[in-house]
């Protein structure tokens, strides 16, 4: 069968390198690879192991034959052949399977590669899975601009924006993503919109804010170019202003100055210009240099910061040897602080009050001493000429005026505890020594400035009702003046024994024939001295230091009548207290007579009187004393024996002489006719 | 209130009167005003005095400007004013400011309508009745229950300042100088005497008036513009005349063995019958218009007069103590 085999592989092979004419190598290939291909594998397996076992049968044979003596040549010549035959048969197997085999590496390659490419793909795609998964995270996390924009919320928008954009959005709360997203774009597009239009208007606005600002630019140019032109013309005009006396200028003025002055004064200042309004004849100015205020001002505030440090410096202890050397300079300097601590300041306020038809005008100065801190006050008074008498002027003086306006406000204490520290620290003594110098420091001038300070002990003043408002002091100052002023009118004709006319409508006895012989001032001295009881009058506090004392002497024929008169500085609130003495067999006064005691009763008490009484009380006091006078001769005498026995002509009426067991005499006036004197 | 003090220092105290219970001082001044003092808290030494308790526990005003010219302890306080005879309870004087009066009996002036007559003078007789000495030179009986004018003594030429008795005597003094004794009985005047007719006893400068009589068995006490002067009561003659510095009488009375005599004098005098002087006592008033005293409860003699002040003596010999009355 090989042999057929390998016959007929040599007959195609021997054809095929026949056709090919040039290669038969490549045609033996080629049928090579051919036969390789149709022969099965396991069939040339099979052959192969068939072979190689005939080849071992042949040689053995062989080997059995040579072995043999006799040896057959021809069998083994044929075995030879046979096994030669086989062996090229194995060769050609060999070389068939190696065909075989390089085409299945072929095979196998073409596999491999196949396989590597399909790998390479999925390779690939797996990246690209990757990548898109990424791309998706990084859609996932993108963040719109507009989630950013406020918007209006949802059913304010479907109630705002127009019908045909809201439409279909009815149905709100849908869970459509597609319809929601929708919707939110609406309501951007709609906010987009508003914005448009919002910024429209802005622009707008914007225009005409420039316009405006341009306007008012100019208009304030055309401001400022007014300024220079009413100051030309004030300049212009001023020479008629003096003209015609306005005195418009001078205000500015004063008002400018007045915020020069210290806080204290200022108020004062402030408050009185408002009282004008109810009192017109009433006039403050500020008095003072301007520019020398402004420099003490401003050095003031200098000072309140040193001070700290002065008072610091002072007290340190020097030796002798420096001391002596520094005597002449220490010297100056305490003249120095000496002024200092009672330097005013420069400004200061006038209220000038004046009585109308030619009466006195009453000038007070209102100065602010920086360092005491306290208000002292200066007056003066300018008498008119019609007031000539002594006690008339002496009344009418600036200290008497403002004496106790208030109850025992005298200004001859400093309020401020403080001060007689200061004073003693530079040897200046006590506040009351200074007053010459420096003015009163009445407590009503403290209030108007509004300062308070501490309330002595016992001090009677602040029990009244404090006049802690302006205004009533002002009209305390006012009613004292009048009242002033209305007293001296009267003691200028007392002066002259003169009884001065009294108004008609106040009742009094008009006719006396006791007269006023005398009425002369006098000394608080010679008040205690000469009044019976002064003592007592004084612990009664009914008489003080602080009156007005003066003597008066009625005389009807030989007897006589001397009055000691205490006015008080609330006159004619509190009418003049006459103490009198009857000189008649021996001194008679209240201390030993209840006569007299009666009549002084009837003369000093019961007066209903108000400020509109200051003009005529006085007056009234003495012509009822003067008539007093005579009902007291008349009564005694027609009561008791005279030593003469003659009784005097009467020229009083009354009824009774004597009544009651305290035998009271008729001392009550009661207009009855020409006037009749009862007991009650 | 400064003019009040004027006003004040220019008062005039003309009666006192004791409470029945002898613990309050009632006194009357010229402004209408009647005050009340305790007396515990002023005399006695064992509680404190101090400046309040001197003060009148109550003031109270009877009529304005109208003097109270006398008082009157019974069982009611009678005030004696201007023309009217008032009754006040005693708790309300004591208690209350604004006491009203429970009664009041109008005196009806015979001599003058336009002037009202002043009660300058009132004593309890012991029936009951009270003895008027009044401003238009009559004495009233007014009986007190029935509120009326039982009768009317004339006989007096000028107004009456003062009146004492004693059982059926009546004795009066008068600013026309007489001294008048009456009968209680018969309503009738008995006798009358001038004491400044007779010479020792006439101080023509001061006046005629009697400003005070008293009356016991045997005496009888008169002074006033004529000196101080005790009379026997039988024969009227002038027994003693008491030397006394002064400017006219307006207090006398018996006490126990003396005299307490006051007036217009810087004292006030206990004296013995025969005119030696016990005791002077220094006064703050101008004249003294009244002087009352009691034992029980408070032992103290009380001095008012012209002044605001009412002068206390514990033991009749010396000033203790001052109240001051205001108004």
């Amino acid at each position: 069968m090989v042999k057929d085999g390998a016959q007929s592989k040599k007959k195609p092979n021997k054809n095929s390198d026949f056709d090919a004419s040039g290669d038969i190598y490549k045609k033996a290939v080629s049928f090579e690879e051919k036969e390789a291909t149709q022969r099965s594998a396991e069939k040339d397996a099979g052959l192969y192991l068939q072979t190689c076992s005939d080849i071992r049968q042949l040689l053995a044979d062989i080997y059995k034959e040579k072995c043999e003596e006799k040896e057959n040549k021809s069998l083994i010549m044929l075995k030879r052949k046979e096994a030669c035959l086989k062996i090229v048969l194995l060769k050609k197997l060999n070389r068939l399977e190696k065909v075989r085999m390089s085409m299945a590496r072929e095979q196998l390659n073409q596999e491999k590669q196949k396989l590597d490419s399909i790998n390479l793909q999925f390779q690939n795609l797996l990246y690209e899975l990757a990548h898109l998964c990424s791309e998706f995270e990084k859609c996932r996390q993108y963040k719109s601009k507009d989630e950013d924009i406020q918007l209006i919320s949802t059913e304010e928008f479907l109630k705002v924006a127009p019908e045909e954009v809201v439409g279909k959005f009815t149905e709100v709360q849908t869970a459509d993503n597609n319809l929601r997203h929708e919707l939110h774009l609406a309501m951007l597009e709609h906010e987009l919109q508003q914005r448009i239009k919002l910024s429209k208007l802005c622009d707008t606005l914007d225009n005409e804010k420039r316009l405006l600002g341009k306007d008012i630019v100019n208009r304030k140019e055309k401001l400022d170019a007014l300024g220079p032109t009413l100051s030309n013309i004030i300049e212009a005009t001023k020479p008629l202003q003096e003209l015609l006396g306005l005195p418009l200028e001078k205000t500015r003025n004063e008002h400018k100055m007045a915020s020069l002055l210290p806080d204290e004064l200022y108020l004062l200042y402030y408050n009185g210009e408002g009282y004008k309004v109810i009192d017109s004849r009433i006039a403050i100015e500020i008095v003072g240099d301007q520019e020398e205020a402004q420099q003490f001002n401003a050095s003031r505030l200098n000072i309140v910061e040193d001070s700290d440090a002065d008072s610091l410096e002072e007290p340190e202890p020097m030796e002798g040897k420096k001391r002596r050397h520094r005597k002449a300079s220490l010297i100056d300097k305490m003249e120095e602080k000496k002024r200092k601590i009672l330097e005013p300041h420069p400004l200061s306020i006038e209220i000038t009050m004046d009585v109308p038809n030619g009466g006195p005008q009453l000038k007070i100065k209102f100065l602010y001493r920086v360092q005491l801190k306290i208000i002292t006050v200066t007056s003066n008074v300018e008498i008119p000429s019609k007031i000539t008498g002594n006690c008339a002027k002496e009344v009418l003086s600036g200290e008497g005026i403002l004496n106790e306006i208030f109850d025992g406000d005298t200004g001859k204490e400093s309020p401020n505890s403080k001060n007689q520290y200061q004073l003693d620290k530079v040897n200046l003594g006590t506040f009351e020594s200074l007053i010459q110098k420096i003015g009163f420091a009445y407590g009503w001038a403290h209030k108007l400035c509004g300062l308070e300070f501490m309330k002595k002990p016992g001090c009677k003043l602040t029990n009244k009702v404090s006049p802690s408002y302006v205004e009533s002091v002002l009209r305390s100052l006012r009613s004292r003046l009048d009242a002033r002023y209305a007293l001296a009118e009267q003691l200028q004709q007392l002066e002259q024994n003169f009884i001065p006319m009294i108004p008609s409508e106040v009742e009094h006895p008009k006719t006396a024939t006791s007269v006023l012989t005398k009425f002369a001032p006098m000394s608080f001295a010679r008040f205690c001295t000469e009044t019976p009881n002064s003592v007592k009058l004084v612990e009664e506090e009914m008489a003080s230091a602080n009156d007005l004392f003066y003597s008066a002497t009625v005389i009807r024929h030989k007897s006589i009548l001397s009055a000691s008169i205490v006015i008080k500085n609330t006159y004619p609130i509190r009418a003049p207290l006459f103490l009198l003495t009857v000189k008649s067999n021996g001194d008679h006064s209240a201390t030993n007579s209840d006569d007299i005691r009666d009549m002084e009763r009837a003369l000093n008490l019961g007066w209903q009187t108000d400020e509109k009484s200051a003009g005529w009380l006085l007056a009234v006091q003495l012509r009822y004393l003067c008539s007093f006078f005579d009902v007291y001769l008349e009564s005694v005498e027609s009561s008791s024996i005279t030593a003469s026995g003659a009784t005097p002509t009467q020229s009083t009426v009354f009824f009774r002489s004597v009544c009651a067991r305290n035998r009271r005499r008729p001392f009550k006036y009661r207009k009855v006719g020409n006037g009749v004197f009862t007991q009650y | 209130m400064k003019t009040m003090a004027d006003k004040n220092y220019y008062n005039t105290i003309l009666s006192q009167v004791f409470s029945p219970c002898g613990k309050y001082l009632i006194v009357g001044d010229i402004y209408g005003y009647i005050s009340v003092f305790n007396l515990q808290k002023v005399v006695c030494p064992e509680s404190s005095t101090n400046a309040e308790d001197r003060k009148a526990k109550n003031v109270f005003m009877v009529q304005a400007d109208i003097q109270i010219n006398s008082l009157l302890a019974a069982d009611n306080l009678i005030v004696g004013t201007v023309g009217e005879i008032l009754a006040f309870n005693w708790q309300h004087i004591i208690n209350s400011a604004d006491a009203k009066a429970i009664w009041r009996i109008e005196i009806p002036n015979t001599k003058d309508n336009f002037e009202k007559v002043d009660i300058n003078c009132m004593v309890q007789a012991q029936s009951g009745d009270i003895y008027v000495g009044c401003g238009d030179n009559s004495i009233r009986i007014v009986n007190i229950e029935s509120g009326s004018i039982v009768n009317t003594l004339n006989g007096h030429k000028d107004y009456v300042h003062s009146i004492a008795n004693i059982g059926n005597e009546l004795i009066s003094g008068g600013e026309d100088g007489l001294v008048n004794m009456w009968d209680i009985r018969s309503k009738t005047l008995v006798h009358s005497i001038e004491p400044h007719k007779n010479v020792k006893l006439q101080r023509p400068e001061l006046g005629n008036w009697i400003g005070a009589v008293a009356l016991n068995d045997d005496w009888l006490l008169c002074g006033g513009g004529p000196r101080l002067s005790l009379w026997h009561f039988r024969s009227m003659n002038v027994s003693t005349v008491f030397p006394l510095d002064d400017k006219g009488i307006h207090v006398a009375e018996f006490f126990e063995d003396s005299i307490l005599a006051g007036g217009r004098s810087n004292y006030f005098y206990n004296l013995n019958l025969d005119g030696t002087v016990v005791s002077e006592i220094q006064t703050s008033s101008v004249s003294i218009f009244s002087a009352i005293h009691q034992e029980e409860p408070y032992k103290a003699l009380c001095l008012s007069g012209s002044s605001p002040h009412i002068d206390i003596c514990n033991n009749y010999n010396y000033r203790d103590q001052i109240l001051t009355v205001s108004i």
